[in-house]
C-alpha cells in the first residue's frame, strides 16, 4: 500500500512540475524531461525511502531494546525474578523437548528409513517377537515387502587369543545388511546361500571389534574366529558408524541366522524387520498380512490362534512405542508449568504497568502513538522471555544430561522386547542440542513473551489523558480483576500438577513395598555365556554348575550359591504342560492344543530357593541328589498348585512338560512334583505371580540345552553375609577359575529389582520436580498479589484503622481476600484433576486414579502453602500505622 | 526520544527544520512544499527533490507530520501534510537550537575576521 501511495504522490509531483514548466513556455516533451531530471529518478526516491524505512524499523527496535534494558536496570529485582521464573518454565520445556527430539523426532540413522517396518504379532497382547513359521509366511509376501530379515542378539565368548571376552553377537538374515544399507569396509557380507541350516560358519566383524582386537589388521579376512569354541571364518569388516539402532548393545560380530524352519518351538524366536516395496502403503501391507494369516490358519489348523493378527508398524514407532506414554505425560506437565510461569510474570508486568502509569502518560502526551507504546512494552516482555529462554536452554540441557546419567542404563540381557532403558538414547548417550532443540527454545521464548506480554501491554498502553494526568493503563478495577484471575489460574494448574506428582509418588512407594516373593538383599549375580559344544548336553552343564557353585561357596562371606538360566524379573520362559493321568479334554482357556496349561519354566541348580529365600511351603526344593540318573522331578509354586490342583494333592501327581513343542521334548519323562514353593513376581513387580515350574539343571533335556545355550547365559547367584558387591571380585575369580569362562554383568539383586521399576521412578521424579516448581511459583504468585493489594489499599486500611477497626480484623480481611482467591483456584484445580485423573491410569500401580487420600491431602497442602504466602502480607497490614497510611494520599 | 544517527545528520536536520516551518503555516502537499521553500528563500534554496520525499516520510514516521489525501487545486488527489502537536513542539525546539548555533557561529566568525 505504501508503494502505491508513493507512486501516486510522486506522479502528482511530476505532473504539477510539468504543468508549471509548460506554463513557463516549455514544450511538453522538454518539460517532462526536465521534471524527471529534477525529481532524480523515481526508483532512487523509492530506494531512499525504503532504506529509511528499514533503517527506521531497526532503529526503533534498537531504541525499544535499550529503553527496556534501562528500565530493567532501574528495577533489577523485577527483571531478575521474571527472568528466573521464565528460565524455569522454558528450561523445563526445552529439557523435555530435547528428550522428545532424541527419541521421537530424530530420524533413524539408516538412510531411507521411512519404508522400514517391524512385524508385530498380536494375540491379545502385541509383541515384536516372532517364530520361524510366521517369518516364513511374511517372506512370501513379496508383493508388498521387498526385504524381510530376522535378527537377534546373543552373547558369546570369544575364546582365542589374549583374553577371552564376552561379546554381543548379532544373528541376522543375509538380507539384513542390504535392508539397513550397511557399507562394507573390506570383504563382503553373507550370501543367501550361506543363510541356511547347516550352512558355512562365516562371520562379519564390526569396525570397533576389528580395531580393538585385531589392531585394524587388513589381513584378518580369511582368518578364523572362535565363537564359543566354534571356529568361524571372517569374511568381511563393516564400516565404522554402521548403527541400525535395533540392538541394545552394538554387535561386535555378525553371523548368518541359518534359520531352521522346521523347528516349531519357543527356542527359535527373533525380531523381524522389513522394507515396503516402493509405492506400497502400510495399509496395503497390513491388508495383505490379514489375508496371509487367514491362509496360514487354514493350512495349519491349531497352530495359530483365531485371535492372532499380523501387522507392520513403522520401525521408529515400534522402537519408541514403550516410552511414548511417559513422554506425553511429561510434555503436558511441563506445558502447564510454563503456563504458570507465564501467569506469574504477566502479573508482575501488570503491577509494573501501574507503577509506570505516569511515565507512559507523558509519552502519550508527547505524541507517541498507542501502537508504538504497545510495541515497546511487548518488546520488554520479549526481551525478558528471550533472556529467560537462553538461560533455560543452557540449564535445561545440563539438567537433562544429569537426569539421564542417573537413569539406569541398558539391560542387554532382556529377552522380551521392552527394556528399562529409554529407547534410542541408551546407556551413555548424550542428548544433544541440535537445530530442532534450538529452534524450539527460540519459538517457546517468543510465544511465551507474546502470551505473557500481550495483556499487560494492552492495559498499559490504554492511556487516559482527559483526567488529571496521573492515570494510565485503563481502569484499575479491570487490571485488578485480571491479576486475580491469573493467580486463581496459577493455583488451579499447580493443584493439577501436584495431584499428578502425588499419584506417581504413591505408585513408586507401592512398588517399593511390593512383596516380590523373594529376598533381594545381599544377593549378588553374575553371568557367563555358555555357547560352547561342551555345554550342549546336560551333563556338561551339570558339571559346570556343580564345580562352579562349589568354588563360589568356598569364598569367604558367601552363605550359599546357586545358578539358573532365568533370573526373576529378567528372563521369563514358559512351556505347556499336561498333568499326567488327566484326560486331555480338561482344557483351560490357555491352550488350544491338548495341553492343560502354560506355566513358567526355569532351570535351577540346588539351593536356588535358599539363596533367594523363597519359602518352601510343602515337600522340598531342588537338591544335589536330583541328578540326571535320578528320578525326574519338578517343583511347582503355590499359584500353580492353586489353579491346577484345587482339590487334589500336587505331591501325588506328575507333569509332562513341553509335549508337542519340539521333538526334544517328546523324550521328556513324566516329572514327579516333589515340592511347592512360594509365589514370586518374576514377570514384573506390577504383575501378579503366574504358575511356575522349576526343574533341576542336571535334568534338562539335552536338545533343549543345546538350544538354550545360544540364548541364555547362566546366571550365578550368591547370598553374602554383608554387602553383596563387596564379595563380588572374589566370587568372580572363583567362577572364572571353575569355569574358564569370562564373567560379565556383575550386579546385586537389588539393582535388578530397582531397574525393573526404573521407568516408573523416572516419571515420578520428573513429575515431582514439576509439581514442586509449580507449587513454588503459585505460592510466589499469591504472595505477590496479596502484597501488592495491601500496598494499594494502604489508604483504605488506614481509614479503617482510624475508624476503630482492630489490627486483627484488618489482618483477617487480607487473609480472607487471599484465601478466597487461593481457595477458588484449589477448587477449580481439584475439579479438573478429578475429571482428568483417569488419563494417568496407565502409570499407576497400587493406587486408583481418584485416590481419596491424594485428593484430600493435595488441597490441604495447597491451602497450607497459600496460607503461608498470604500470612506475611497480612501481618504487614496489621502493622500499618494509620496516620502514615492516610498521609500517603 | 533520540533519533537514529546518520551521516547527513546536519543537512537532514536543516531540511527537517525548514519543512516543519513551511508546513506550520498551513497544510501543503509535497510539491507545494518544495515550491514554497523556493519562493520564500527568494530562489536561494532549491530542495533536491530526491531528498524531499524521504524527509517527509521520516518526519511523518517520527510523528511530527500528519498526512491526508485530499483534492488539490488542480482537481486531482494529493497527499497533504500538516504539523502535529508534537511537530510544533519540535519546531520550537529546533528553532531555538538553530538560533543558538547560528549565534555561536557568528561569534566565532566575528573574532576571526
Amino acid at each position: 500500500m505504501r508503494d502505491d501511495e508513493l507512486d501516486k504522490e510522486l506522479q502528482f509531483h511530476l505532473d504539477e512540475r510539468i504543468a508549471d514548466l509548460m506554463g513557463k513556455g516549455m514544450t511538453e516533451d522538454e518539460a517532462r524531461r526536465r521534471a524527471r531530471l529534477e525529481l532524480g529518478g523515481v526508483m532512487q526516491v523509492k530506494e531512499a525511502i525504503r532504506d529509511h524505512s528499514l533503517r527506521w524499523l531497526i532503529a526503533e527496535l534498537w531504541q525499544d531494546g535499550t529503553y527496556a534494558m534501562r528500565t530493567f536496570w532501574r528495577q533489577p529485582g523485577f527483571a531478575l525474578v521474571s527472568i528466573l521464573t521464565l528460565t524455569l518454565g522454558i528450561g523445563a520445556n526445552t529439557a523435555i523437548f530435547s528428550v522428545v527430539n532424541a527419541v521421537v523426532l530424530r530420524p533413524l540413522k539408516t538412510p531411507n528409513a521411512d519404508t522400514l517396518v517391524r512385524f508385530i504379532t498380536t494375540t491379545g497382547v502385541s509383541t515384536s517377537i516372532a517364530g520361524a513359521q510366521s517369518f516364513d509366511m511374511w517372506r512370501q509376501q513379496s508383493k508388498v515387502f521387498e526385504n524381510v530379515s530376522a535378527h537377534r542378539l546373543e552373547y558369546v565368548n570369544l575364546t582365542e587369543g589374549a583374553e577371552p571376552e564376552q561379546v554381543p553377537v548379532a544373528r541376522v538374515s543375509a538380507e539384513f545388511f542390504r535392508l539397513f544399507r550397511a557399507s562394507v569396509l573390506n570383504g563382503r557380507t553373507f550370501d543367501a546361500s550361506e543363510d541356511r541350516p547347516g550352512g558355512p560358519l562365516v562371520a562379519v566383524l564390526s569396525h570397533a571389534l576389528w580395531a580393538r582386537r585385531f589392531q585394524s589388521d587388513p589381513a584378518v579376512l580369511g582368518r578364523r574366529l572362535s565363537l564359543g569354541n566354534v571356529p568361524y571364518v571372517i569374511v568381511g569388516i563393516l564400516d565404522s558408524g554402521f548403527d541400525t539402532e535395533q540392538f541394545d548393545a552394538q554387535p561386535d560380530v555378525w553371523v548368518p541366522f541359518q534359520l531352521d524352519l522346521h523347528r516349531i518351538d519357543g527356542g527359535n524366536l527373533f525380531t523381524v524387520t522389513g522394507r515396503l516395496t516402493p509405492g506400497t502403503t502400510r495399509a496395503a501391507a497390513n491388508a495383505q498380512l490379514a489375508v496371509a494369516v487367514a491362509a496360514a490358519r487354514r493350512d495349519a489348523p491349531g497352530r495359530l490362534s483365531a485371535r492372532t493378527v499380523w501387522t507392520v508398524e513403522p520401525l521408529r514407532d515400534a522402537m519408541i512405542g514403550s516410552i511414548r506414554p511417559s513422554l506425553n505425560l511429561l510434555v503436558v506437565a511441563v506445558g502447564l508449568l510454563l503456563l504458570i510461569a507465564c501467569a506469574n510474570v504477566s502479573n508482575l508486568l501488570l503491577v509494573r504497568a501501574d507503577v509506570r502509569a505516569r511515565e507512559i502518560a507523558i509519552r502519550a502526551a508527547l505524541g507517541a502513538a498507542r501502537s508504538r507504546i504497545f510495541r515497546q512494552l511487548l518488546t520488554e516482555s520479549l526481551i525478558l522471555s528471550l533472556v529467560g529462554g537462553a538461560l533455560g536452554l543452557v540449564t535445561g540441557t545440563i539438567g537433562v544430561r544429569i537426569l539421564l546419567a542417573t537413569y539406569p542404563g541398558n539391560n542387554p540381557f532382556r529377552l522380551g522386547d521392552t527394556t528399562a532403558a529409554i529407547p534410542r538414547i541408551g546407556a551413555n548417550a548424550a542428548v544433544g542440542i541440535d537445530w530442532r532443540v534450538f529452534a524450539f527454545a527460540l519459538a517457546a521464548s517468543v510465544v511465551t513473551g507474546v502470551i505473557l506480554g500481550v495483556l499487560p501491554a494492552l492495559y498499559a498502553s490504554r492511556v487516559d489523558l482527559v483526567g488529571p494526568m496521573k492515570r494510565a493503563g485503563g481502569s484499575p478495577g479491570r487490571r485488578t480483576k485480571a491479576r486475580a484471575m491469573l493467580v486463581v489460574t496459577e493455583v488451579a494448574l499447580a493443584v493439577m500438577l501436584v495431584v499428578g506428582a502425588a499419584l506417581l509418588i504413591r505408585t513408586s512407594l507401592a512398588l517399593r513395598a511390593v512383596d516380590a516373593g523373594f529376598d533381594a538383599h545381599n544377593v549378588v549375580t553374575m553371568r557367563t555365556s555358555i555357547t560352547a559344544t561342551r555345554f550342549e548336553t546336560r551333563a556338561g552343564i551339570a558339571q559346570l554348575t556343580r564345580d562352579a557353585v562349589n568354588e563360589i561357596r568356598a569364598v569367604p562371606g558367601v552363605l550359599s550359591a546357586t545358578a539358573t538360566c532365568c533370573m526373576p524379573l529378567e528372563t521369563v520362559w514358559q512351556l505347556p504342560f499336561v498333568v499326567s493321568g488327566r484326560p486331555p479334554e480338561t482344557l483351560t482357556r490357555a491352550g488350544n492344543l491338548a495341553y492343560t496349561g502354560f506355566a513358567g519354566w526355569t532351570f535351577v541348580a540346588p539351593n536356588y530357593f535358599e539363596v533367594l529365600k523363597i519359602p518352601i511351603v510343602r515337600g522340598r526344593g531342588i537338591t544335589d541328589s536330583d541328578t540326571a540318573d535320578g528320578r525326574s522331578v519338578v517343583v511347582i509354586n503355590e499359584e500353580m498348585a492353586r489353579r491346577f490342583f484345587p482339590t487334589s494333592d500336587p505331591l501325588n501327581n506328575q507333569l509332562i512338560v513341553g509335549k508337542g513343542m519340539r521333538p526334544e521334548y517328546d523324550q521328556e519323562p513324566p516329572r514327579q512334583i516333589v515340592g511347592i514353593v512360594g509365589n514370586i513376581r518374576d514377570t514384573g513387580l506390577t504383575r501378579p505371580a503366574r504358575p511356575a515350574m522349576y526343574v533341576p539343571v542336571a535334568q534338562e533335556p539335552d536338545g533343549v540345552t543345546a538350544l538354550n545355550v545360544r540364548l541364555l547365559p547362566i546366571v550365578w547367584m550368591a547370598r553374602t553375609a554383608t554387602r553383596p558387591l563387596a564379595a563380588a571380585p572374589s566370587i568372580e575369580k572363583a567362577l572364572q577359575r571353575a569355569s574358564g569362562l569370562p564373567v560379565t554383568r556383575i550386579r546385586s539383586m537389588e539393582e535388578i529389582v530397582a531397574e525393573s521399576t526404573a521407568r516408573s521412578r523416572f516419571d515420578m521424579w520428573l513429575m515431582s520436580i514439576f509439581g514442586g516448581s509449580a507449587l513454588l511459583l503459585a505460592a510466589i504468585g499469591v504472595y505477590g498479589l496479596i502484597t501488592y493489594s495491601v500496598q494499594q489499599r494502604t489508604v483504605e486500611i488506614g481509614i479503617r484503622m482510624a475508624l476503630g477497626a482492630s489490627k486483627n480484623s484488618v489482618g483477617m480481611m487480607v487473609l480472607r481476600h487471599g484465601m478466597t482467591l487461593a481457595g477458588l483456584g484449589i477448587i477449580i484445580g481439584i475439579a479438573a484433576a478429578f475429571a482428568l485423573a483417569r488419563v494417568l491410569a496407565g502409570f499407576l500401580f497400587g493406587v486408583a486414579p481418584r485416590d481419596p487420600a491424594v485428593f484430600v491431602s493435595v488441597p490441604a497442602i495447597l491451602a497450607v502453602v497459600a496460607f503461608a504466602a498470604v500470612w506475611f502480607p497480612a501481618r504487614r497490614a496489621t502493622r500499618l500505622d494509620p496516620i502514615a497510611a492516610l498521609r500517603q494520599e | 526520544m533520540s533519533r537514529p544517527s546518520g551521516k547527513t545528520d546536519l543537512l537532514q536536520g536543516t531540511l527537517d527544520l525548514l519543512i516543519l516551518q513551511v508546513v506550520s503555516l498551513g497544510s501543503l502537499h509535497g510539491y507545494a512544499i518544495a515550491q514554497r521553500l523556493n519562493q520564500i528563500s527568494k530562489e536561494a534554496l532549491e530542495v533536491n527533490q530526491g531528498s524531499l520525499y524521504p524527509a517527509l516520510y521520516r518526519l511523518e514516521k517520527r510523528g511530527w507530520l500528519r498526512s491526508e489525501w485530499r483534492i488539490a487545486d488542480s482537481g486531482r488527489d494529493a497527499k497533504f501534510y500538516s504539523l502535529t502537536r508534537a511537530g510544533s513542539k519540535r519546531l520550537e525546539i529546533e528553532r531555538t537550537e538553530w538560533s543558538r548555533i547560528s549565534q555561536a557561529i557568528a561569534l566565532v566568525l566575528k573574532t576571526v575576521s
